[in-house]
Order: C-alpha cells, then sequence, then structure tokens
C-alpha cells in the first residue's frame, strides 16, 4: 500500500464517519417506523445553518453551538414525529392502508418545505461555519488532513459509540429494539410504542444536526446541501440493511471508502454515482441488505 | 347512482358504475378548465406570460402522467422528470448529431422513454413504498449525472442546442394545449375503461386483485411505460420549444414541483393535478416579485394536503359544491 492509497482509506473512513451519524438515526427510522424518512437530509441542513447562525450571529462559543445544534434537530425531529408521523401508527390518516405512500409524500413535502423556507428567510447564500479549531493541517505520516476534520471525526467517534451504546444497552434503546423487532409484540409487552417512536426521531433529527453542525465549516451550507447526505444515508441503510445500527455503521465506512478510492481510480466525475448503483443492486436482489434480518411477526 | 346508496361507501369507491362517473365528472371539468386556457391568448399577448403558461402545461402533462401512476396505480416513482429529460435528450441528441427532423425526434422520444420506463417497471415490480421511492430516485440521480458529465455528447450542463419547431408563441400555445387535451382524452379512456379499474384495484389491495384475476405484472408494467412515454413526450416538446436541452430537465426539484402539483390538486383525480399545475406555476412565476414565499407555501400545502385532505383541491372544490348542492 503506498502513501496515497493510506491517505486514501483514513479520508475515505473520515467521510464514513460523518455518513453513520446520518445513517443510524435513519436506519433507526426505518427500524421503527419501516418508513423512508426523506426529509432526512435537511435535519443535517438545519443542524449546519443552526451552529453557524448561533456562533456567528450570536457570537457563542462553537463549543456551546455544537450541542445547541444537536438540541435544535431534536426539536424538529419531535415536532415532525408528534405532527407528521404520529398518524402512520394511531391510525387517522385519509390514506387507508397506503401508509407507505404517505410517509413517502409527507416527508418529501417536508423536505421541500423547509429547503424553500431556509432558501426565503435565511437565503441562498453558502454560509460557512467556524471551524472548531484553527490548525489548517496536521500531518500523520502520508496522510494530510485539517485540523477541523481531524477534531470532528475524533468527536463523531464518541457521539456514534454513546449513541451505540445507548441503543443496545441502555433501558430505552432496548425498548426501541423491541419496537422494531416486533411492534405489536412490543406493545402487549407493556412497552410505550408512541414514546420510542418519539425519541428514535428526536435521536435521529439530533443526530443528523450534529453531522451538519460538524461538516459546516467544510460544506459551505446553503438550503439544498442536505440532498447528498441524505441520498448517501438513504444507499447506507440500504447496503447495511434497513433498521440495523451496527450495519448502518459498517456500510458507512465501507461507502466513504469505495468512495474514496473510487474517485481517484475509477471516475472523479462518477464518484457519486458508485452508491447509488449498490443502492439499486442491493432493492432489486438483496432488499435486506448485507446485514438485514426479517422481522418476527406475530 | 341508484346501486350505490345499498352498499358500503368502501365497496361503492371501487364500484365500477360510481367510479366511471366520478371520472367522467372529472374529465369533464378538465376539459372546461383546458377551454378557458384555450381562450386567454385571445386576452394576453405578453409573450412572457404565454410563456409561463407553455411551462404550465409541460408541467401539467407531466403531473397528469405521475398521477397515472401514483394516483391511479399507487407506485410512487421518484422519476418522472427524469423521463422527461430522456425524451428530451433522445429527440436532442437525433436532431443535433444526426439532423432528424422534430416531428420524427418526438415519436422517437414517445418510444424510447416508453421503453426506459417499461423495463424500470418491470425491476422494481415487487418494490413498494419506500423501496420503490428509493430505487426510483437513485435511477433518477444516476441519470442525472450520466446526461451531466458525459460532456463529449451531451456538452454537459451547458446544455445541447437543438431546432426549433415553430416561430410563433401562439402556435407553440395551441401545440401544448393539444398535447395536453390529447394525453387527457386517452388517459380518460384508459381510466374509463377496465384497466383504469383494474389499476385502482392493484392501488387499492393488489393480492386482492391479483385473486380478483387483474393480471397484475402487466398492468403495473403498463401503467409505468405509459406515464414515462407521456412524460417523455413531454419533455421532447419542450427541448424544441426551449431550443436547448439541459441536465436540469431531470433535477430532483423539477420531481418536487411535480410531485407538489399532484398531491395539492388531488392524486388520483383527473382534473385535479391538471388545474394544479397551472395554479402552482403561474402562480409562482407571479409572486416571484413580492415577497417570493410561494414555494415554501407551496410545499407546506404539500405537507397540509397530504395530511388532512388526500384528494386536495380537487377533493376540496367537490365537497363544497355537495354541500352547497344539498342546502
Amino acid at each position: 500500500m503506498s502513501g496515497i492509497d493510506v491517505d486514501l482509506a483514513v479520508n475515505g473512513l473520515i467521510t464514513g464517519l460523518f455518513y453513520a451519524l446520518m445513517a443510524i438515526g435513519l436506519s433507526l427510522i426505518f427500524g421503527i417506523l419501516k418508513i423512508v424518512n426523506f426529509a432526512h437530509g435537511e435535519f443535517y441542513m438545519v443542524g449546519a445553518y443552526a451552529y453557524t447562525l448561533i456562533a456567528l450571529a450570536l457570537g457563542v462559543p462553537v463549543w456551546i453551538a455544537l450541542p445547541l445544534a444537536f438540541v435544535v434537530g431534536a426539536l424538529l425531529g419531535w415536532l415532525t414525529e408528534r405532527t407528521l408521523m404520529r398518524p402512520l401508527y394511531a391510525g387517522y390518516t385519509s390514506w387507508g392502508l397506503m401508509r407507505d405512500e404517505y410517509a413517502v409524500i409527507v416527508t418529501f413535502g417536508l423536505s421541500l418545505f423547509l429547503i424553500n423556507l431556509v432558501d426565503k428567510v435565511i437565503g441562498p447564500y453558502a454560509y460557512r461555519g467556524p471551524p472548531l479549531v484553527e490548525t489548517s493541517r496536521v500531518v500523520l505520516g502520508p496522510v494530510l488532513i485539517s485540523g477541523h476534520r481531524l477534531l470532528a471525526a475524533g468527536i463523531a467517534i464518541a457521539v456514534i459509540a454513546v449513541t451505540a451504546a445507548l441503543i443496545k444497552w441502555s433501558f430505552w434503546g432496548q425498548q426501541i429494539r423491541a419496537v422494531s423487532q416486533n411492534r405489536l409484540g412490543a406493545s402487549l409487552a407493556g412497552i410505550d410504542t408512541a414514546k420510542a417512536s418519539v425519541i428514535v426521531f428526536m435521536l435521529s433529527g439530533g443526530l443528523a444536526a450534529f453531522a451538519g453542525a460538524l461538516l459546516s465549516p467544510v460544506i459551505n451550507a446553503s438550503p439544498d446541501v442536505g440532498i447528498f447526505p441524505a441520498i448517501k444515508s438513504y444507499i447506507i441503510v440500504v447496503l447495511g440493511g434497513m433498521g440495523s445500527v451496527p450495519g448502518a455503521i459498517i456500510a458507512s465506512l465501507f461507502l466513504g471508502v469505495i468512495e474514496s478510492f473510487g474517485a481517484v481510480y475509477i471516475s472523479f466525475q462518477y464518484r457519486d454515482a458508485f452508491g447509488l448503483i449498490l443502492l439499486m443492486l442491493f432493492l432489486l436482489f438483496r432488499p435486506q441488505g448485507l446485514f438485514g434480518e426479517k422481522g418476527r411477526e406475530v | 347512482m341508484a346501486p350505490s346508496s345499498a352498499i358500503s361507501p368502501a365497496a361503492s369507491r371501487s364500484g365500477a358504475q360510481l367510479s366511471n362517473t366520478k371520472t367522467t365528472v372529472e374529465f369533464r371539468a378538465a376539459l372546461v378548465a383546458m377551454a378557458i386556457v384555450a381562450l386567454i391568448p385571445l386576452g394576453v399577448s405578453n409573450p412572457y406570460w404565454l410563456g409561463v403558461l407553455i411551462v404550465s402545461m409541460y408541467f401539467a402533462i407531466l403531473a397528469g402522467a405521475w398521477n397515472l401512476l401514483a394516483g391511479y396505480t399507487g407506485q410512487f416513482s421518484l422519476a418522472p422528470a427524469t423521463f422527461a429529460m430522456i425524451g428530451a435528450y433522445t429527440t436532442g441528441l437525433l436532431n443535433h448529431y444526426f439532423g432528424v427532423p422534430p416531428l420524427l425526434g418526438i415519436v422517437a422520444a414517445v418510444v424510447v422513454s416508453g421503453l426506459v420506463g417499461l423495463l424500470l417497471g418491470r425491476a422494481v415490480l415487487r418494490l413498494v413504498g419506500p423501496y420503490l421511492a428509493l430505487t426510483t430516485l437513485s435511477f433518477a440521480e444516476i441519470m442525472r449525472l450520466v446526461a451531466s458529465n458525459s460532456i463529449d455528447i451531451t456538452r454537459g450542463d451547458l446544455g445541447l442546442g437543438v431546432a426549433g419547431l415553430l416561430d410563433s408563441r401562439v402556435g407553440w400555445y395551441y401545440l401544448f394545449l393539444g398535447a395536453l387535451v390529447v394525453l387527457l382524452v386517452l388517459f380518460y379512456m384508459l381510466l374509463r375503461s377496465k384497466a383504469g379499474l383494474f389499476l385502482q384495484a392493484i392501488r387499492d389491495d393488489e393480492v386482492a386483485a391479483r385473486r380478483a384475476g387483474v393480471n397484475v405484472v402487466f398492468w403495473k408494467t403498463a401503467a409505468f411505460a405509459i406515464s414515462a412515454a407521456a412524460s417523455g413526450f413531454a419533455g421532447a416538446l419542450y427541448a424544441h420549444f426551449a431550443e436547448l436541452v439541459t441536465p436540469e430537465l431531470g433535477l430532483i426539484g423539477q420531481t418536487g414541483l411535480i410531485v407538489s402539483m399532484t398531491v395539492i390538486g388531488g392524486m388520483g383525480t383527473l382534473a385535479g393535478p391538471l388545474v394544479a399545475a397551472f395554479l402552482v406555476y403561474v402562480l409562482s412565476e407571479w409572486l416571484r416579485d413580492v415577497g417570493g414565499y410561494q414555494l415554501a407555501v407551496f410545499a407546506a400545502l404539500v405537507v397540509i394536503f397530504a395530511r388532512f385532505f388526500r384528494e386536495g383541491l380537487w377533493g376540496l372544490a367537490r365537497a363544497a359544491v355537495q354541500r352547497w348542492g344539498r342546502a
């Protein structure tokens, strides 16, 4: 492995970490409601704006603005769940049996709404968030990396680890997993499934917003900045198996590395297409993903 | 309808008689709307506004085609704009490289986009809900990436210049209107025939439809192909109107506009999406200078309609008429 390969691998893994922040939430939502949230990228966009505006316009230190971005995303997730998702399982949509289709339209509409609202309220210009540290480059052997990116990657690892541990071992995490394995069974066992959905949406919104905030010094937030990260997380969730958190983490790192190498060795223009092709192939031939398992029915 | 009162609302909704009457009422309303549109050039001669209305008709065709697939058959594809782009590039490339005349190119565009729709429809047959939406979304993005990166062939984002077809803007206006009315009549005939019942039966309950003897594979694929062909037709017409083909025709935002128009107008109604296409596009051009919150408002309407009134503006209008008739 030559120096450039190590550099590509490390940078691909770091990109994968940011993908994982997005994909975990999406995967949890799929697990618990069996829907895809097409507004997921807009949680990311809102997080990037929240961090940037809180830090720059209000002059709040970046280390306080970062968790505040998480809070803003979580609030947005809570609002989405209460107003638009509850009908899915409380049974009062005007769509009868077309739950899946309702969810596609309502989240797609929410995505358009948030993009256009931010476009008018804040403006279509790109905003650049303040970096967490000013160090412009850190040299680690053959790897060259900006100080902010390295620090952000470290924070991402910590957040992913805490989230995964909470899902695995905490009381609410166990309840969430129970609901995603079998909603009816979980509710018969006395689990408050509505509360589990609220928690998942808040966590998912918060994590996506946190990813946006961490990347805001790099991505130059604009209203449509969330579209591509969202598409990446759809790819990851399908590859990793819809609803599986470890699957999402592994698939994120995998996709980050594939894109990093593909952009150099195959085609830079088509770097965004590799994952899309994988997504289509998986959905057509192996919809349960690499690690997905079929839920048990009562 | 005498028999409808005897059976439950759920059963009567898919009852052949009632469904046909409902479609016929919607068809007549749509024809009235198109007649009004046909009179507009008598009073409006401003080429800018005629252009806005022409683009509205382009979107009306796309919304109608997507409605056939999503509203009537229950297949929520997120690639309607992509088929318009495929149609536009078919005639655009044929014209640019081989000098194929526009009319022949448009026919080729219908065939090519219909075939691509057939293949995609066949491939996604088993996928429902979120899986279908994701597969078609990735198909859309891949096609757009190919169009914008094959710079040697398509000139990428710069766009491909293509020949015009008509000189007069009023001529284009009536050409688009004619195309829209022809498609409206075709969709009406399709929906009024048994095929329309098959499609709606598949939407309401695919398993039950199969048990009742509907050839689900055939009709789902056919709906995909017809919808794609109609979208490709619109895209090809638009290519010769704009005299330019760009990958922007296939942007997610364009699909967003098509979905918005259909949901606001009323999914699964013949007239709603057509009228809403005019409403949404004309209003968004008109309000561009004042405030400009219209796109956010339309998106909010999509969410609200999806959440509360699945039949959109058309459903609201019908309810209002019924209440007024009863009083």
